[in-house]
């Protein structure tokens, strides 16, 4: 269970540091292990619903709020680009780093730019919305889609 | 889960894809979420919201109904 802890601590930190997310060989070094016990640690990880991995079995996809490939939700702070893998997320980085920010994205309908400055309390007034198409009960039925 | 400008916005694109418009989220609302769900993530301790806490959660912000259920069967 510690070990767990570790691996899913070297990731998360790795991309609060970089904005990206590790390789599997980057955090086997890290913990000093090697590639297979810590892929066995990320399916616990998976499991948990803490990861989610691209088809190849050890790229990471998820790592919410963060995103291992680029999206249109970026989150700014610290001098470090951050993606996150859905609009929730894009604050959600925010909150995870515990740091202002400035969020950037769109509308999905218009293509309008939003640009949403974070501060720890929480984002500057804005009458822009948030909407989910997929049920609570069926986000993990396929959550990239979702 | 999207952005948009307006809920006129969000009538347009459903109904340019013909799905349903579901329940839509304040920014203030978004940032309870936000920060119920993530706050605590690079902390060793943190772990997932589980179902049964997600109900309370959303309760609380104002987000109800079959749609923000987690263990529902049924959609609106």
């Amino acid at each position: 269970m510690q070990f767990d802890i570790q691996v899913k601590m070297t990731i998360y930190r790795h991309f609060a540091e970089t904005g990206i997310g590790p390789s599997v060989k980057e955090v086997a070094d890290r913990v000093g292990s090697d590639v297979k016990t810590v892929l066995d640690t990320y399916r616990r990880l998976c499991a948990q619903r803490l990861l989610v991995l691209e088809a190849d079995g050890s790229s990471i996809r998820m790592a919410s709020p963060f995103s291992g490939v680029p999206t249109q939700h970026v989150a700014e702070s610290g001098g470090t680009r951050y993606f996150g893998n859905c609009a929730w997320d894009a604050l959600g980085v925010i909150a995870a780093l515990q740091r202002s920010g400035i969020v950037h994205s769109r509308c999905e309908q218009s293509g309008e730019p939003l640009r949403l400055e974070v501060g720890l309390d929480g984002p500057e007034a804005s009458d822009w919305l948030f909407h989910c198409l997929v049920p609570a009960a069926k986000w993990w039925d396929d959550i990239v889609f979702t | 889960m999207l952005f948009f400008r307006s809920e006129e916005r969000v009538r347009e694109w459903s109904k340019s894809r013909g799905t349903p418009v579901q329940p839509l989220v304040s920014m203030g609302q978004l940032w309870m979420l936000a920060t119920t769900w993530y706050s605590t993530r690079l902390q060793e301790t943190s772990r997932r919201p589980q179902p049964d806490e997600m109900c309370g959660i959303f309760a609380d912000i104002g987000l109800t109904g079959d749609f923000w259920n987690p263990k529902s069967d049924t959609f609106g």
